[in-house]
């Protein structure tokens, strides 16, 4: 180790790490409190162990050179897909979900790391192909690296987890340089085979009157003429592309063709969600349908963070938490805790400390010379970013209930090592930065 | 364009995506905190929604006939209390005072409502199976009682206590470890869920859908006055099941008590007539406030009474595989059926002396109609050995649905086990050897059988080469109209390819065991002509064997009015060579309409008693 280790250290990005995870186990331990004022709980001891041995799991990747392993990424993602079946096949439910492996209490979240060994697969299959003559089988050949997982945990069935894989890809073909009317693709058919899935549950559940225009959804006979029409003018377009060469033709179809895609693909969504699973996405639109289920959870959380104020109830004063209304506080709830107890002050620290990360992740993209460590960075930061937004969001009920946790405040054990192992990566990045 | 790089406006517009939706989220956050906060703190402090789960009634369980219900719901009351309402100083008075009354220790109250939840709204049961009087009392003394209140909860009273127990089954609170299972499917902490037999198979079916009733309280736990909505409960679906509640009586007195078990099966259907497993128990134990003592006694019983024989229990199946056995022999044409195999009672084989349950002289010069109506195991230890070889036999006994699960609509079975040398040879390291050949022919050595799939085969050999999945569920009916919601229709498991000609002369074999082989006294019967096969299992003692009897009858009539009876009496009962008689009793009861003690008199078989020397 010489002294240039010393010198690129990224001491800003590792202290933020520490600070975050540092509030992390506070609110777990405010979290075990009960409104006698008895910590009934031992998870905040059990994250205290998690976090050692996970900022030395940060120096022990920080020191590695993350290029040595870059021509073995396959062979661990294939690794990583075996386990994902085991897991599939033999693993332990957790809420609903088999997504647990392990031995009595101990135990991992194979879809956890696996999102790590993702980023690092298809960083490394993007550098590799950089040099590719047609872009178009360069991101064919990338959503077929995001599919398998995804559709491996989907299967488990893990919505939250598997969503996370959609906006990594996505920042990470996109600083790949692949061309944007292929990632809109993505981007437009996710989100409409997302809408055209969650509408019919919305419009009776929620809106409550009834769309004409729905029923093209619901009714099959509509669905099939929308399907027709829509394959009709795609065709079209094409031919007329080819004949008349005008550009046009080509959005035409594009746009045609993406939305008869998202067609067929919230029919099959729908046959395979369960009600309760799509209901679950919409909720946060309208708690007040759900008041028990996870619509009351909703509830207490905005309560919780509404009663914060700016400076907060004081910690473990808050009223929400140790009265228990609010539910898995110390995994997907953790920031409404931390709202109330710290107020609109706490919120900001935690934001202020994530942005710090972002920052300093978004450094390294600029200034790195390798780009499978360009790549890795990327994926890095918009997993962090992902989780920031969607777990917040949640909280906060301006995002669907998925169930995913807040990386480095929440509890488990899995998802912290995740999180941290990816900044280790992130700062052996930044050692190398100047290296090629 | 190089591509190497990327050109930086990429780098700026990720890094705009991410500050710019920060942003928006500490403005949310302001405007929830700083703008609305107060609006929010007030409801914090001072509103509460509550709400009360309104259980759905459970489904009732009748036999085929759909009168006489095997399951009724009775009205019982439990005691809830909610901690929350109960102000910290009067909490010990109002626990002792609820002890007295529910006659319990205050200890157990305690227990039920540890300090750390004493300041929650969430109610907590504290009893149940309460009578309505300590409820009248509870009544009187409410104001006194703050936070106690009680709703009904009704006892799953199982009418029949027999041997019908071991299928229908029992329902209890679910565990951690189901609630982790079943999760999403909409089962909470409290809910009851069947455990075992029908009431666990059709759970889904038979709990309904609870309803809920939304209160809003203020901080006093008061109710705000027009805040409630109710959310009714469905009742859940009633079943009706392919038993024959007479039948059911009448196989479970024939079988008395020995340990073993009893299928009735409809072979053109599939559908069981009655099902019986002795020792059984009483599923009522499991309603009272001493359920876990009760499941502990009955789980560490050594006659297994939790253990439902008839398909969770695999014996070697003896000599009814010789029916198995004689098929593959015609089928294949691996030896003719006039051919004549010499039994002088034993052959030697390797370095072992293999005896036929005939000793010297034995039975002399059989042919195969003949060796199975004798149960001649000298001619199949010949037969399987030279003419099929194991792999033949193996696959037959897979054919006729052996070593695989029979699928009958009960939580659990046993799929029985068909040994292959390949199994053998991972399993032990051994080679598989000509005498294990000979024991699996006359269904001894490593086969395993449940009496369900004996049933199920002798149900092929009547259709011709078709098992009809069994099952237990007759019809689904709607508990407020008594309409019919589902009709369980025959379901095809298995096909076979062989013969029907095969299984005509099968069946005319059989038929010979009872008129001219080792089953002609005890299967006499002037009733119905009867046809199968008895079977008598070595288990390694001298004078204990499980006795086995497989049979059908009509035998004169079509497939479709024929009826298969399986019984299987464990070795570990005093020897009596009792299936053949209780299978007699049966068909003699069903067929003359009459109940046991009739069917016994009428058989001749009042003064059968005590032990009789080994039959095959």
């Amino acid at each position: 180790m010489n002294v240039r280790n010393f010198t690129y250290f990224d001491y800003i990005l590792f202290s933020a790490v520490l600070i975050l995870t540092t509030i992390g186990i506070l609110f777990i331990y405010s979290s075990g409190v009960n409104s006698d004022g008895e910590c009934i709980s031992t998870e905040y001891i059990k994250q205290i162990i998690w976090a050692i041995s996970g900022v030395v799991l940060i120096i022990l990747v920080t020191m590695t050179d993350y290029r040595r392993y870059a021509d073995r990424t396959f062979i661990v993602f294939l690794i990583a897909m075996a386990i994902l079946v085991y897991t599939r096949l033999f693993g332990r439910y957790v809420n609903g979900a088999k997504s647990w492996i392990g031995i009595g209490d101990l135990g991992i979240q194979p879809s956890e790391f696996t999102k790590l060994i993702f980023i690092l697969y298809l960083a490394y299959f993007l550098d590799k192909s950089e040099q590719y003559g047609s872009q178009l089988v360069r991101f064919m050949k990338s959503c077929l690296i995001m599919a398998v997982p995804m559709l491996l945990i989907l299967s488990q069935p893990d919505l939250g987890t598997a969503s996370v894989y959609i906006p990594i890809f996505l920042a990470m073909c996109f600083i790949a340089g692949i061309p944007l009317r292929y990632l809109g693709m993505i981007l437009i058919g996710g989100g409409l085979t997302l809408v055209f899935t969650v509408l019919p549950l919305w419009e009776t559940n929620i809106y409550k009157h009834s769309l004409p225009a729905i029923r093209i959804l619901t009714d099959m006979r509509f669905t099939a003429i929308a399907l027709i029409a829509l394959c009709f003018v795609t065709v079209l377009s094409l031919i007329g592309r080819l004949i008349f060469k005008k550009h046009y033709y080509y959005w035409i179809a594009y746009i045609t063709g993406l939305i008869a895609f998202s067609l067929v693909a919230s029919i099959g969504a729908s046959h395979v969600l369960k009600d309760y699973q799509i209901m679950r996405l919409i909720v946060f639109l309208d708690p007040n349908i759900d008041p028990l289920g996870s619509g009351w959870n909703i509830i207490q959380s905005i309560t919780a963070i509404g009663s914060g104020g700016p400076f907060g109830l004081g910690f473990l004063k808050g009223t929400q938490s140790h009265y228990r209304f609010l539910p898995q506080q110390s995994t997907d709830f953790i920031f409404s805790i931390l709202s109330e107890e710290w107020g609109f002050l706490g919120g900001l620290v935690v934001i202020g400390l994530y942005c710090t990360l972002f920052i300093r992740g978004i450094k390294i993209i600029r200034k790195t010379e390798n780009r499978f460590g360009v790549f890795i960075a990327t994926g890095i930061v918009a997993m962090l970013f992902f989780h920031f937004i969607v777990n917040v969001g949640m909280v906060m009920g301006i995002m669907p209930i998925t169930g995913i946790p807040l990386l480095f405040l929440s509890y488990g054990g899995s998802s912290l090592w995740t999180a941290m192992l990816a900044i280790g990566l992130l700062m052996s990045i930044n050692l190398r930065r100047l290296e090629h | 364009m190089r591509r190497d790089s990327t050109p930086s406006i990429r780098i700026l517009a990720f890094a705009i995506v991410i500050f710019s939706i920060m942003g928006l989220y500490v403005l949310k956050l302001f405007s929830m905190q700083i703008v609305q906060g107060d609006a929010y703190r007030r409801q914090s402090q001072n509103i509460s929604q509550r709400s009360k789960r309104l259980p759905a009634q459970r489904g009732e369980i009748f036999d085929r006939n759909g009168t006489v219900p095997m399951v009724l719901n009775i009205d019982s009351f439990a005691v809830d209390v909610t901690p929350g309402e109960i102000s910290f100083d009067s909490f010990p008075t109002v626990l002792s005072r609820l002890a007295k009354i529910l006659e319990v220790p205050v200890a157990e109250l305690e227990a039920k409502l540890p300090k750390s939840i004493r300041r929650s709204f969430q109610s907590v049961e504290v009893k149940s199976n309460v009578p309505y009087s300590a409820i009248t009392e509870i009544g009187e003394a409410i104001d006194e009682l703050p936070g106690v209140s009680w709703h009904s909860k009704p006892v799953r009273n199982y009418v029949e206590t027999g041997s019908v127990s071991h299928i229908v089954g029992y329902v209890g609170d679910i565990t951690r470890e189901e609630l982790k299972l079943f999760y999403n499917k909409g089962y909470t902490r409290n809910s009851i869920i069947g455990k075992a037999g029908i009431e666990k198979q059709y759970d889904e079916i038979l709990r309904g859908v609870d309803g809920y009733e939304y209160r809003t309280v203020d901080v006093k736990g008061r109710y705000i006055e027009n805040s409630t909505s109710i959310q009714p409960p469905e009742m859940g679906k009633n079943l009706i099941l392919t038993i024959d509640r007479k039948t059911q009586l009448l196989a479970e007195a024939a079988l008395g008590k020995r340990n073993g078990s009893v299928v009735i099966l409809k072979p053109a259907t599939g559908e069981i007539l009655a099902m019986v497993s002795y020792p059984y128990y009483d599923p009522n134990l499991f309603n009272q406030d001493d359920a876990n003592e009760e499941y502990r006694r009955l789980i560490n019983d050594k006659n297994t009474p939790l253990l439902n024989r008839a398909v969770n229990a695999s014996y070697p199946p003896a000599s009814t595989f010789k029916i198995i056995m004689t098929t593959a022999l015609l089928e294949e044409k691996a030896i003719s059926p006039d051919k004549k195999i010499n039994c002088s009672g034993e052959i030697e084989y390797g370095d072992r002396l293999f005896r036929c349950w005939v000793r010297k002289p034995g039975h002399g010069p059989l042919d195969l109609k003949e060796a199975l109506a004798q149960s001649c195991d000298v001619y199949y230890w010949i037969a399987g050995r030279d003419n099929l070889g194991v792999e033949r036999i193996a696959s037959y006994a897979q054919e006729f649905g052996l070593g695989q699960s029979a699928q009958i609509d009960l939580p659990s079975q046993t799929a029985g086990f068909v040994p292959t040398p390949q199994w053998k040879e991972r399993r032990f390291h051994e080679r598989w050897l000509g005498g294990d050949t000979m024991n699996m022919s006359i269904g001894q050595g490593y086969l395993l059988v449940s009496p369900l799939q004996l049933a199920d085969v002798v149900a092929m050999v009547i259709n011709s080469g078709t098992i009809y999945r069994p099952h237990l569920l007759k019809e689904v009916q709607d508990p407020s109209t008594n309409a019919i919601v589902s009709v369980n229709k025959p379901e095809v498991l298995l096909q076979s390819s062989i013969s029907a000609e095969v299984f005509a002369t099968v069946r005319e074999y059989m038929r010979n065991v009872i008129t001219n082989g080792t089953a002609q006294f005890p299967m006499h019967n002037k009733t119905v002509q009867l046809a199968g096969k008895t079977g008598t299992a070595e288990v390694g003692s001298v004078d204990h064997w499980h006795s086995w009897m497989v049979a059908y009858g009509p035998y004169d009539a079509p497939a479709d009015e024929a009826v298969v009876v399986v019984v299987m009496v464990e070795a570990s009962n005093p020897w009596d060579w009792w299936a053949p008689y209780a299978t007699n009793i049966i068909f003699q009861g069903m067929f003359a309409d009459q109940t046991y003690d009739e069917a016994v008199d009428s058989l001749g078989f009042r003064y059968i008693a005590g032990p009789r020397g080994r039959q095959e």
